[in-house]
Protein backbone atom coordinates (compact mmCIF):
# COMPACT_ATOMS: atom_id res chain seq x y z
CA UNK A 1 0.00 0.00 0.00
CA UNK A 2 1.39 3.37 -1.02
CA UNK A 3 1.51 6.04 1.63
CA UNK A 4 -0.65 9.12 0.98
CA UNK A 5 2.58 11.13 0.80
CA UNK A 6 4.08 9.10 -2.07
CA UNK A 7 0.72 8.95 -3.78
CA UNK A 8 0.57 12.73 -3.78
CA UNK A 9 4.09 12.98 -5.15
CA UNK A 10 3.15 10.53 -7.89
CA UNK A 11 0.13 12.69 -8.77
CA UNK A 12 2.28 15.82 -9.00
CA UNK A 13 4.78 13.95 -11.16
CA UNK A 14 2.21 12.63 -13.67
CA UNK A 15 0.47 16.01 -13.78
CA UNK A 16 3.80 17.61 -14.60
CA UNK A 17 4.34 15.19 -17.48
CA UNK A 18 0.83 15.79 -18.79
CA UNK A 19 1.41 19.55 -18.79
CA UNK A 20 4.71 19.14 -20.63
CA UNK A 21 3.15 16.92 -23.30
CA UNK A 22 0.25 19.34 -23.76
CA UNK A 23 2.64 22.29 -23.96
CA UNK A 24 4.66 20.54 -26.69
CA UNK A 25 1.54 19.88 -28.75
CA UNK A 26 0.27 23.41 -28.21
CA UNK A 27 3.59 24.64 -29.56
CA UNK A 28 3.13 22.41 -32.64
CA UNK A 29 -0.43 23.63 -33.24
CA UNK A 30 0.14 27.31 -32.54
CA UNK A 31 3.66 28.04 -33.69
CA UNK A 32 2.82 28.26 -37.44
CA UNK A 33 0.11 30.84 -36.72
CA UNK A 34 2.45 32.84 -34.51
CA UNK A 35 5.25 32.61 -37.06
CA UNK A 36 3.12 33.92 -39.91
CA UNK A 37 1.89 36.90 -37.91
CA UNK A 38 5.45 37.70 -36.81
CA UNK A 39 6.79 37.43 -40.36
CA UNK A 40 4.06 39.73 -41.67
CA UNK A 41 5.54 42.48 -39.50
CA UNK A 42 9.11 42.08 -40.75
CA UNK A 43 10.82 44.13 -43.42
CA UNK A 44 11.36 42.49 -46.81
CA UNK A 45 15.02 41.75 -46.12
CA UNK A 46 14.32 40.26 -42.69
CA UNK A 47 11.86 37.71 -44.11
CA UNK A 48 14.68 36.15 -46.12
CA UNK A 49 17.28 36.02 -43.36
CA UNK A 50 18.49 32.67 -42.06
CA UNK A 51 18.96 32.26 -39.12
CA UNK A 52 15.64 34.03 -38.66
CA UNK A 53 15.50 37.32 -36.75
CA UNK A 54 13.45 37.06 -33.59
CA UNK A 55 13.76 40.59 -32.31
CA UNK A 56 13.10 43.40 -34.75
CA UNK A 57 11.26 46.67 -35.15
CA UNK A 58 7.80 45.84 -36.55
CA UNK A 59 6.92 47.46 -39.86
CA UNK A 60 3.73 47.50 -41.92
CA UNK A 61 5.72 47.44 -45.16
CA UNK A 62 4.23 44.13 -46.33
CA UNK A 63 0.68 45.23 -45.60
CA UNK A 64 1.25 48.45 -47.50
CA UNK A 65 2.63 46.41 -50.41
CA UNK A 66 -0.40 44.14 -50.79
CA UNK A 67 -2.83 47.04 -50.51
CA UNK A 68 -1.12 49.29 -53.02
CA UNK A 69 0.41 46.78 -55.45
CA UNK A 70 -2.48 44.35 -55.75
CA UNK A 71 -5.57 45.99 -54.24
CA UNK A 72 -6.00 43.37 -51.59
CA UNK A 73 -8.81 45.49 -50.11
CA UNK A 74 -10.93 44.75 -53.20
CA UNK A 75 -10.65 41.01 -52.56
CA UNK A 76 -11.26 41.33 -48.83
CA UNK A 77 -14.35 43.38 -49.60
CA UNK A 78 -15.57 40.74 -52.07
CA UNK A 79 -15.02 37.98 -49.52
CA UNK A 80 -16.87 39.94 -46.86
CA UNK A 81 -19.81 40.87 -49.08
CA UNK A 82 -20.23 37.33 -50.45
CA UNK A 83 -19.93 35.74 -47.01
CA UNK A 84 -22.44 38.13 -45.41
CA UNK A 85 -25.04 37.89 -48.18
CA UNK A 86 -24.71 34.12 -48.32
CA UNK A 87 -25.10 33.95 -44.54
CA UNK A 88 -28.31 36.03 -44.64
CA UNK A 89 -29.79 33.88 -47.41
CA UNK A 90 -28.81 30.62 -45.73
CA UNK A 91 -29.85 31.50 -42.19
CA UNK A 92 -33.22 32.79 -43.41
CA UNK A 93 -34.19 29.86 -45.64
CA UNK A 94 -32.42 27.38 -43.37
CA UNK A 95 -34.25 28.31 -40.18
CA UNK A 96 -37.65 28.24 -41.87
CA UNK A 97 -36.94 24.76 -43.23
CA UNK A 98 -35.46 23.63 -39.91
CA UNK A 99 -38.55 24.84 -38.03
CA UNK A 100 -40.84 23.00 -40.39
CA UNK A 101 -38.78 19.81 -40.11
CA UNK A 102 -38.40 20.05 -36.33
CA UNK A 103 -42.08 20.72 -35.61
CA UNK A 104 -44.07 19.08 -38.42
CA UNK A 105 -41.62 16.35 -39.46
CA UNK A 106 -42.07 17.69 -43.00
CA UNK A 107 -40.93 15.27 -45.67
CA UNK A 108 -40.22 12.63 -43.01
CA UNK A 109 -36.72 11.24 -42.82
CA UNK A 110 -36.27 11.39 -46.58
CA UNK A 111 -36.10 15.17 -46.81
CA UNK A 112 -33.70 15.61 -43.90
CA UNK A 113 -31.43 12.82 -45.09
CA UNK A 114 -31.42 14.14 -48.61
CA UNK A 115 -30.33 17.51 -47.21
CA UNK A 116 -27.67 15.83 -45.06
CA UNK A 117 -26.38 13.71 -47.94
CA UNK A 118 -25.45 16.88 -49.86
CA UNK A 119 -22.63 17.17 -47.32
CA UNK A 120 -21.06 14.06 -48.90
CA UNK A 121 -20.76 15.47 -52.42
CA UNK A 122 -17.21 16.63 -53.17
CA UNK A 123 -17.67 20.16 -54.61
CA UNK A 124 -15.34 19.45 -57.54
CA UNK A 125 -17.79 16.78 -58.73
CA UNK A 126 -20.54 19.31 -59.51
CA UNK A 127 -18.11 21.92 -60.83
CA UNK A 128 -18.18 20.94 -64.52
CA UNK A 129 -21.97 20.86 -65.02
CA UNK A 130 -22.42 24.01 -62.95
CA UNK A 131 -19.69 25.77 -64.88
CA UNK A 132 -21.36 25.02 -68.20
CA UNK A 133 -24.74 26.20 -66.88
CA UNK A 134 -23.43 29.39 -65.28
CA UNK A 135 -21.41 30.13 -68.38
CA UNK A 136 -24.58 29.98 -70.49
CA UNK A 137 -26.33 32.25 -68.00
CA UNK A 138 -23.37 34.67 -68.16
CA UNK A 139 -22.92 34.39 -64.42
CA UNK A 140 -19.24 33.50 -64.30
CA UNK A 141 -17.29 36.00 -62.21
CA UNK A 142 -20.36 37.45 -60.52
CA UNK A 143 -20.91 37.81 -56.79
CA UNK A 144 -24.37 36.29 -57.17
CA UNK A 145 -22.91 33.04 -58.54
CA UNK A 146 -20.75 32.48 -55.46
CA UNK A 147 -23.52 33.54 -53.06
CA UNK A 148 -25.78 30.89 -54.59
CA UNK A 149 -23.09 28.21 -54.91
CA UNK A 150 -22.09 28.57 -51.27
CA UNK A 151 -25.65 27.70 -50.24
CA UNK A 152 -24.93 24.12 -51.31
CA UNK A 153 -22.19 24.04 -48.68
CA UNK A 154 -23.97 26.01 -45.96
CA UNK A 155 -27.69 25.34 -46.26
CA UNK A 156 -27.50 21.66 -45.21
CA UNK A 157 -25.41 22.74 -42.23
CA UNK A 158 -27.87 25.51 -41.30
CA UNK A 159 -30.88 23.20 -41.52
CA UNK A 160 -29.28 20.52 -39.37
CA UNK A 161 -27.86 22.79 -36.67
CA UNK A 162 -31.03 24.89 -36.43
CA UNK A 163 -33.09 21.72 -36.30
CA UNK A 164 -30.99 20.50 -33.35
CA UNK A 165 -31.39 23.83 -31.55
CA UNK A 166 -35.12 24.14 -32.27
CA UNK A 167 -35.86 20.64 -31.02
CA UNK A 168 -34.54 21.70 -27.63
CA UNK A 169 -37.15 24.46 -27.33
CA UNK A 170 -40.30 23.04 -25.71
CA UNK A 171 -43.34 23.05 -28.00
CA UNK A 172 -45.62 24.05 -25.12
CA UNK A 173 -44.36 27.62 -25.35
CA UNK A 174 -45.71 28.03 -28.86
CA UNK A 175 -48.89 26.18 -28.05
CA UNK A 176 -49.74 28.48 -25.18
CA UNK A 177 -48.95 31.50 -27.35
CA UNK A 178 -51.28 30.11 -30.01
CA UNK A 179 -54.04 29.54 -27.46
CA UNK A 180 -53.63 33.19 -26.55
CA UNK A 181 -54.43 34.05 -30.15
CA UNK A 182 -51.06 34.11 -31.91
CA UNK A 183 -50.85 32.58 -35.36
CA UNK A 184 -48.24 29.88 -35.97
CA UNK A 185 -45.88 32.31 -37.69
CA UNK A 186 -46.32 34.91 -34.96
CA UNK A 187 -45.46 32.28 -32.37
CA UNK A 188 -42.40 31.30 -34.40
CA UNK A 189 -41.29 34.89 -34.82
CA UNK A 190 -41.99 36.17 -31.29
CA UNK A 191 -41.40 33.12 -29.11
CA UNK A 192 -39.21 30.57 -30.87
CA UNK A 193 -36.68 32.70 -32.71
CA UNK A 194 -35.72 34.83 -29.68
CA UNK A 195 -35.15 31.63 -27.71
CA UNK A 196 -33.10 30.16 -30.56
CA UNK A 197 -30.85 33.21 -30.71
CA UNK A 198 -27.67 31.34 -29.61
CA UNK A 199 -28.37 28.78 -32.33
CA UNK A 200 -28.93 31.48 -34.92
CA UNK A 201 -25.71 33.21 -33.93
CA UNK A 202 -23.70 29.99 -34.10
CA UNK A 203 -25.22 29.03 -37.46
CA UNK A 204 -24.57 32.48 -38.89
CA UNK A 205 -20.95 32.48 -37.76
CA UNK A 206 -20.35 29.02 -39.20
CA UNK A 207 -21.86 30.02 -42.54
CA UNK A 208 -19.72 33.14 -42.57
CA UNK A 209 -16.52 31.22 -41.79
CA UNK A 210 -17.16 28.51 -44.37
CA UNK A 211 -17.95 31.04 -47.11
CA UNK A 212 -14.94 33.09 -46.12
CA UNK A 213 -12.66 30.03 -46.24
CA UNK A 214 -13.98 28.58 -49.49
CA UNK A 215 -11.51 28.29 -52.34
CA UNK A 216 -12.49 25.75 -55.01
CA UNK A 217 -15.67 27.45 -56.27
CA UNK A 218 -13.95 30.83 -56.14
CA UNK A 219 -11.13 29.41 -58.25
CA UNK A 220 -13.46 28.00 -60.88
CA UNK A 221 -16.25 30.56 -60.98
CA UNK A 222 -14.50 33.90 -60.54
CA UNK A 223 -11.88 35.83 -62.52
CA UNK A 224 -11.40 39.45 -61.41
CA UNK A 225 -14.67 41.14 -60.47
CA UNK A 226 -15.83 38.67 -57.83
CA UNK A 227 -12.39 37.27 -56.91
CA UNK A 228 -12.16 36.51 -53.19
CA UNK A 229 -9.28 36.92 -50.74
CA UNK A 230 -8.24 33.23 -50.52
CA UNK A 231 -8.00 33.14 -54.33
CA UNK A 232 -6.02 36.38 -54.34
CA UNK A 233 -3.56 34.71 -51.94
CA UNK A 234 -2.61 32.25 -54.67
CA UNK A 235 -1.79 35.06 -57.10
CA UNK A 236 0.81 36.21 -54.60
CA UNK A 237 2.53 32.88 -55.23
CA UNK A 238 2.80 33.15 -58.99
CA UNK A 239 5.05 36.20 -59.00
CA UNK A 240 8.53 35.58 -60.30
CA UNK A 241 10.03 36.13 -56.92
CA UNK A 242 7.91 35.12 -53.95
CA UNK A 243 7.71 37.78 -51.26
CA UNK A 244 6.96 35.75 -48.19
CA UNK A 245 6.31 38.93 -46.20
CA UNK A 246 3.42 39.81 -48.51
CA UNK A 247 2.02 36.31 -48.28
CA UNK A 248 2.21 36.39 -44.50
CA UNK A 249 0.50 39.79 -44.41
CA UNK A 250 -2.33 38.53 -46.63
CA UNK A 251 -2.56 35.32 -44.61
CA UNK A 252 -2.82 37.28 -41.37
CA UNK A 253 -5.64 39.44 -42.75
CA UNK A 254 -7.54 36.35 -43.91
CA UNK A 255 -7.15 34.32 -40.71
CA UNK A 256 -7.63 36.99 -38.04
CA UNK A 257 -11.42 37.32 -38.55
CA UNK A 258 -11.71 33.53 -38.53
CA UNK A 259 -9.80 33.26 -35.27
CA UNK A 260 -11.96 35.93 -33.61
CA UNK A 261 -15.18 34.30 -34.80
CA UNK A 262 -14.07 30.78 -33.80
CA UNK A 263 -13.41 31.95 -30.29
CA UNK A 264 -16.94 33.40 -30.13
CA UNK A 265 -18.63 30.14 -31.21
CA UNK A 266 -16.19 27.78 -29.52
CA UNK A 267 -18.99 26.36 -27.36
CA UNK A 268 -20.81 25.23 -30.52
CA UNK A 269 -17.86 24.32 -32.70
CA UNK A 270 -18.18 20.55 -32.36
CA UNK A 271 -21.88 20.81 -33.03
CA UNK A 272 -21.34 22.93 -36.10
CA UNK A 273 -18.67 20.73 -37.61
CA UNK A 274 -20.68 17.56 -37.08
CA UNK A 275 -23.99 19.03 -38.30
CA UNK A 276 -25.52 18.97 -34.83
CA UNK A 277 -24.80 15.26 -34.41
CA UNK A 278 -22.54 15.79 -31.39
CA UNK A 279 -23.18 18.42 -28.80
CA UNK B 1 -49.19 18.81 -30.97
CA UNK B 2 -52.30 20.76 -31.81
CA UNK B 3 -52.80 20.45 -35.52
CA UNK B 4 -54.58 23.39 -37.04
CA UNK B 5 -56.21 23.86 -40.37
CA UNK B 6 -53.76 24.92 -43.05
CA UNK B 7 -50.71 23.96 -41.02
CA UNK B 8 -49.85 21.18 -43.40
CA UNK B 9 -49.52 23.59 -46.31
CA UNK B 10 -47.61 26.02 -44.08
CA UNK B 11 -45.15 23.22 -43.25
CA UNK B 12 -44.48 22.65 -46.93
CA UNK B 13 -44.29 26.36 -47.64
CA UNK B 14 -41.54 26.75 -45.05
CA UNK B 15 -39.26 24.07 -46.51
CA UNK B 16 -39.91 25.25 -50.06
CA UNK B 17 -37.21 27.94 -50.47
CA UNK B 18 -34.43 25.73 -49.11
CA UNK B 19 -35.60 22.74 -51.13
CA UNK B 20 -35.78 24.71 -54.37
CA UNK B 21 -32.31 26.19 -53.95
CA UNK B 22 -30.72 22.85 -53.06
CA UNK B 23 -32.74 20.99 -55.66
CA UNK B 24 -31.66 23.24 -58.50
CA UNK B 25 -28.04 23.35 -57.39
CA UNK B 26 -27.62 19.61 -56.85
CA UNK B 27 -30.15 17.66 -58.92
CA UNK B 28 -29.54 19.66 -62.08
CA UNK B 29 -25.73 19.15 -62.09
CA UNK B 30 -26.24 15.51 -61.23
CA UNK B 31 -28.53 14.92 -64.23
CA UNK B 32 -26.36 16.96 -66.59
CA UNK B 33 -23.30 15.07 -65.38
CA UNK B 34 -24.83 11.73 -66.31
CA UNK B 35 -25.76 13.12 -69.73
CA UNK B 36 -22.27 14.53 -70.30
CA UNK B 37 -20.53 11.37 -69.15
CA UNK B 38 -21.79 9.45 -72.18
CA UNK B 39 -21.08 12.22 -74.67
CA UNK B 40 -17.92 13.53 -76.22
CA UNK B 41 -17.61 17.23 -75.70
CA UNK B 42 -14.45 19.25 -75.58
CA UNK B 43 -15.21 22.80 -74.50
CA UNK B 44 -12.02 24.03 -76.13
CA UNK B 45 -13.17 22.75 -79.52
CA UNK B 46 -16.63 24.32 -79.61
CA UNK B 47 -17.05 23.69 -83.35
CA UNK B 48 -17.10 19.94 -82.85
CA UNK B 49 -20.67 18.94 -82.01
CA UNK B 50 -21.43 16.80 -79.00
CA UNK B 51 -21.67 13.17 -79.94
CA UNK B 52 -22.90 10.11 -78.09
CA UNK B 53 -20.05 7.81 -77.16
CA UNK B 54 -21.67 5.32 -74.79
CA UNK B 55 -19.48 4.08 -72.00
CA UNK B 56 -16.17 4.76 -73.74
CA UNK B 57 -15.21 7.52 -71.25
CA UNK B 58 -15.55 5.02 -68.43
CA UNK B 59 -13.50 2.43 -70.27
CA UNK B 60 -10.79 4.97 -70.99
CA UNK B 61 -10.92 6.08 -67.37
CA UNK B 62 -10.15 2.67 -65.96
CA UNK B 63 -7.21 2.30 -68.35
CA UNK B 64 -5.84 5.74 -67.55
CA UNK B 65 -2.63 5.77 -65.56
CA UNK B 66 -3.43 9.21 -64.08
CA UNK B 67 -6.69 7.88 -62.67
CA UNK B 68 -5.03 5.01 -60.80
CA UNK B 69 -2.26 7.26 -59.58
CA UNK B 70 -4.88 9.74 -58.28
CA UNK B 71 -6.80 6.90 -56.61
CA UNK B 72 -3.62 5.72 -54.94
CA UNK B 73 -2.73 9.22 -53.71
CA UNK B 74 -6.27 9.85 -52.44
CA UNK B 75 -6.52 6.63 -50.49
CA UNK B 76 -2.98 6.60 -49.12
CA UNK B 77 -3.53 10.15 -47.95
CA UNK B 78 -6.97 9.39 -46.51
CA UNK B 79 -5.98 6.29 -44.56
CA UNK B 80 -2.76 7.71 -43.14
CA UNK B 81 -4.11 11.08 -42.04
CA UNK B 82 -7.26 9.65 -40.53
CA UNK B 83 -5.38 7.04 -38.52
CA UNK B 84 -2.87 9.55 -37.20
CA UNK B 85 -5.51 12.18 -36.49
CA UNK B 86 -7.68 9.66 -34.70
CA UNK B 87 -5.03 8.16 -32.43
CA UNK B 88 -3.30 11.46 -31.73
CA UNK B 89 -6.67 13.10 -31.16
CA UNK B 90 -7.77 10.34 -28.78
CA UNK B 91 -4.50 10.56 -26.87
CA UNK B 92 -4.76 14.33 -26.43
CA UNK B 93 -8.49 14.17 -25.64
CA UNK B 94 -7.74 11.71 -22.82
CA UNK B 95 -5.04 14.03 -21.48
CA UNK B 96 -7.35 17.04 -21.65
CA UNK B 97 -10.16 15.12 -19.99
CA UNK B 98 -8.28 15.25 -16.68
CA UNK B 99 -9.07 17.90 -14.14
CA UNK B 100 -6.44 20.54 -14.60
CA UNK B 101 -5.90 24.24 -14.32
CA UNK B 102 -6.59 26.34 -17.43
CA UNK B 103 -8.40 23.56 -19.26
CA UNK B 104 -10.86 25.90 -20.96
CA UNK B 105 -8.11 28.16 -22.27
CA UNK B 106 -6.05 25.18 -23.50
CA UNK B 107 -9.13 23.74 -25.21
CA UNK B 108 -9.84 26.96 -27.06
CA UNK B 109 -6.23 27.27 -28.17
CA UNK B 110 -6.35 23.75 -29.60
CA UNK B 111 -9.37 24.58 -31.75
CA UNK B 112 -7.69 27.31 -33.80
CA UNK B 113 -6.04 25.36 -36.67
CA UNK B 114 -9.21 23.64 -37.88
CA UNK B 115 -11.13 26.86 -38.47
CA UNK B 116 -8.42 28.49 -40.59
CA UNK B 117 -8.76 28.96 -44.33
CA UNK B 118 -7.28 25.79 -45.90
CA UNK B 119 -5.54 27.66 -48.73
CA UNK B 120 -3.89 29.94 -46.22
CA UNK B 121 -2.87 26.95 -44.12
CA UNK B 122 -1.25 25.49 -47.24
CA UNK B 123 0.64 28.72 -47.90
CA UNK B 124 1.73 29.09 -44.27
CA UNK B 125 3.19 25.59 -44.36
CA UNK B 126 4.72 26.10 -47.77
CA UNK B 127 6.63 28.97 -46.17
CA UNK B 128 7.60 26.88 -43.15
CA UNK B 129 8.67 23.92 -45.32
CA UNK B 130 10.51 26.06 -47.87
CA UNK B 131 13.98 24.63 -48.42
CA UNK B 132 15.80 27.99 -48.37
CA UNK B 133 13.97 30.36 -46.04
CA UNK B 134 11.78 27.88 -44.18
CA UNK B 135 12.02 27.66 -40.41
CA UNK B 136 11.69 23.87 -40.33
CA UNK B 137 14.99 23.39 -42.12
CA UNK B 138 16.50 25.91 -39.71
CA UNK B 139 15.28 23.84 -36.73
CA UNK B 140 16.73 20.76 -38.44
CA UNK B 141 20.03 22.60 -38.88
CA UNK B 142 20.12 23.40 -35.14
CA UNK B 143 19.72 19.74 -34.18
CA UNK B 144 22.19 18.68 -36.92
CA UNK B 145 19.78 17.01 -39.30
CA UNK B 146 20.14 17.44 -43.07
CA UNK B 147 18.01 20.10 -44.78
CA UNK B 148 15.40 18.83 -47.22
CA UNK B 149 13.37 20.16 -50.14
CA UNK B 150 10.24 18.78 -48.48
CA UNK B 151 7.74 19.65 -51.18
CA UNK B 152 10.08 19.23 -54.14
CA UNK B 153 10.97 15.60 -53.55
CA UNK B 154 8.78 12.72 -54.68
CA UNK B 155 9.57 10.77 -51.53
CA UNK B 156 8.58 13.48 -49.04
CA UNK B 157 6.00 15.71 -50.78
CA UNK B 158 2.93 13.63 -49.93
CA UNK B 159 4.14 13.09 -46.38
CA UNK B 160 4.58 16.84 -45.96
CA UNK B 161 0.99 17.38 -47.11
CA UNK B 162 -0.17 14.68 -44.70
CA UNK B 163 1.63 16.50 -41.90
CA UNK B 164 -0.23 19.70 -42.74
CA UNK B 165 -3.57 17.90 -42.75
CA UNK B 166 -2.76 16.31 -39.41
CA UNK B 167 -1.87 19.76 -38.13
CA UNK B 168 -5.17 21.23 -39.21
CA UNK B 169 -7.57 18.38 -38.39
CA UNK B 170 -6.24 16.62 -35.28
CA UNK B 171 -7.86 19.45 -33.27
CA UNK B 172 -11.22 18.36 -34.70
CA UNK B 173 -10.68 14.83 -33.38
CA UNK B 174 -9.54 16.20 -30.01
CA UNK B 175 -12.63 18.34 -29.58
CA UNK B 176 -15.14 15.76 -30.79
CA UNK B 177 -13.65 12.96 -28.69
CA UNK B 178 -13.34 15.26 -25.68
CA UNK B 179 -17.00 16.23 -26.03
CA UNK B 180 -17.76 12.50 -26.23
CA UNK B 181 -15.70 11.65 -23.15
CA UNK B 182 -17.38 14.38 -21.14
CA UNK B 183 -20.85 13.20 -22.09
CA UNK B 184 -20.28 9.61 -20.88
CA UNK B 185 -22.42 8.47 -17.93
CA UNK B 186 -20.59 8.01 -14.62
CA UNK B 187 -22.16 4.75 -13.39
CA UNK B 188 -20.31 2.19 -15.57
CA UNK B 189 -17.00 3.70 -14.44
CA UNK B 190 -17.94 3.52 -10.77
CA UNK B 191 -19.07 -0.07 -11.23
CA UNK B 192 -15.76 -0.92 -12.91
CA UNK B 193 -13.86 0.70 -10.05
CA UNK B 194 -15.84 -1.32 -7.50
CA UNK B 195 -15.09 -4.49 -9.46
CA UNK B 196 -11.38 -3.62 -9.41
CA UNK B 197 -10.89 -3.14 -13.16
CA UNK B 198 -7.51 -1.77 -14.21
CA UNK B 199 -7.22 1.56 -16.04
CA UNK B 200 -6.56 -0.26 -19.31
CA UNK B 201 -9.52 -2.61 -18.83
CA UNK B 202 -11.82 0.31 -18.05
CA UNK B 203 -10.62 2.13 -21.15
CA UNK B 204 -10.82 -0.88 -23.44
CA UNK B 205 -14.12 -2.37 -22.26
CA UNK B 206 -16.08 0.69 -21.08
CA UNK B 207 -14.77 3.93 -22.57
CA UNK B 208 -14.25 2.71 -26.14
CA UNK B 209 -17.59 0.87 -26.54
CA UNK B 210 -19.51 3.81 -25.07
CA UNK B 211 -17.63 6.21 -27.30
CA UNK B 212 -18.11 4.16 -30.45
CA UNK B 213 -21.04 6.09 -32.02
CA UNK B 214 -19.17 9.37 -31.62
CA UNK B 215 -15.93 7.87 -32.95
CA UNK B 216 -17.78 6.67 -36.05
CA UNK B 217 -19.36 10.07 -36.70
CA UNK B 218 -15.97 11.77 -36.31
CA UNK B 219 -14.34 9.28 -38.69
CA UNK B 220 -17.15 9.66 -41.22
CA UNK B 221 -16.83 13.43 -41.30
CA UNK B 222 -13.07 13.27 -41.61
CA UNK B 223 -13.30 10.65 -44.36
CA UNK B 224 -15.69 12.80 -46.40
CA UNK B 225 -13.38 15.80 -46.07
CA UNK B 226 -10.05 14.04 -46.56
CA UNK B 227 -11.45 12.40 -49.70
CA UNK B 228 -12.13 15.79 -51.29
CA UNK B 229 -8.76 17.37 -50.33
CA UNK B 230 -7.97 20.07 -52.87
CA UNK B 231 -7.10 23.53 -51.53
CA UNK B 232 -3.93 22.68 -49.63
CA UNK B 233 -2.49 20.53 -52.38
CA UNK B 234 -3.36 23.14 -55.02
CA UNK B 235 -1.18 25.73 -53.29
CA UNK B 236 1.50 23.47 -51.83
CA UNK B 237 2.50 21.27 -54.78
CA UNK B 238 -0.23 21.47 -57.46
CA UNK B 239 -0.04 17.68 -57.57
CA UNK B 240 3.69 17.54 -58.19
CA UNK B 241 6.49 16.53 -58.37
CA UNK B 242 5.15 14.65 -61.42
CA UNK B 243 1.78 13.38 -60.17
CA UNK B 244 3.03 12.12 -56.82
CA UNK B 245 0.61 14.30 -54.82
CA UNK B 246 -2.31 14.55 -57.24
CA UNK B 247 -5.54 13.31 -55.63
CA UNK B 248 -8.82 12.65 -57.46
CA UNK B 249 -10.19 16.16 -56.92
CA UNK B 250 -7.17 17.77 -58.53
CA UNK B 251 -7.26 15.27 -61.40
CA UNK B 252 -10.92 16.18 -62.01
CA UNK B 253 -9.99 19.87 -61.93
CA UNK B 254 -7.11 19.37 -64.35
CA UNK B 255 -9.09 17.39 -66.91
CA UNK B 256 -12.09 19.72 -66.68
CA UNK B 257 -10.55 23.15 -66.39
CA UNK B 258 -7.13 22.70 -67.97
CA UNK B 259 -7.89 20.21 -70.75
CA UNK B 260 -11.58 21.16 -71.11
CA UNK B 261 -12.46 17.53 -71.75
CA UNK B 262 -15.95 17.91 -70.29
CA UNK B 263 -17.40 14.50 -71.20
CA UNK B 264 -14.47 12.61 -69.71
CA UNK B 265 -14.47 14.85 -66.64
CA UNK B 266 -18.16 14.18 -66.06
CA UNK B 267 -17.51 10.42 -66.19
CA UNK B 268 -14.62 10.87 -63.78
CA UNK B 269 -16.74 13.03 -61.43
CA UNK B 270 -19.45 10.42 -61.42
CA UNK B 271 -16.99 7.70 -60.42
CA UNK B 272 -15.57 9.94 -57.71
CA UNK B 273 -19.06 10.58 -56.37
CA UNK B 274 -20.07 6.91 -56.42
CA UNK B 275 -16.97 5.92 -54.43
CA UNK B 276 -17.65 8.36 -51.59
CA UNK B 277 -21.34 7.42 -51.49
CA UNK B 278 -20.34 3.76 -51.17
CA UNK B 279 -17.89 4.54 -48.37
CA UNK B 280 -20.41 6.68 -46.48
CA UNK B 281 -23.04 3.97 -46.85
CA UNK B 282 -20.56 1.53 -45.36
CA UNK B 283 -20.08 3.78 -42.33
CA UNK B 284 -23.81 4.33 -41.91
CA UNK B 285 -24.56 0.59 -42.11
CA UNK B 286 -21.93 -0.02 -39.48
CA UNK B 287 -23.37 2.69 -37.25
CA UNK B 288 -26.93 1.40 -37.52
CA UNK B 289 -25.89 -2.21 -36.94
CA UNK B 290 -24.00 -1.46 -33.72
Amino acid sequence: MKSPESKRNWMIFTNGIVYIVIALFLFFFLFPIFWVIITSLKSRVQTFTIPPVWIFKPTLQSYRAIFTEMQFSHYLLNSTAIAILNTILVVFTGSLAAYSIARFKTGGNNLSFWILSIRMIPPIVVAVPLFIALNKLRMIDTHLALILLYTTLNLPLAVWIMRAFLMEIPEELEESAMIDGCSRMQAFWRIVLPLARPGLAATAIFCFIFSWNEFLFALIFTRIVAKTAPLAMTTLMTEREIYWGNICAGATLVIVPVIVFSLIVQKHIVRGLTFGAIK
Amino acid sequence: MICRKGEKSLAYLLVLPATIILGVLTLYPFGFMIYLSVHRWKASLAYIPKSFVGLSHFIRLFQEEFFWSAMSVTFRFLVVVILIEFFLGLFLALLLNRRMRGRRLIRSLFLLPMMLTPVVVGLIWRFILNDEVGILNYFFFIIHLPAQAWLGDVSTALQAIMLVDVWQWTPFMILVLLAGLQSLPGEPFEAAKVDGASTWQTFRFITIPLLKPIILIALLFRTIDAYRIFDKIYVMTYGGPKTSTEPLSLYVYRSGFRHYDMGYTAALSLVMLIIIIAISQGYIRFMVKK
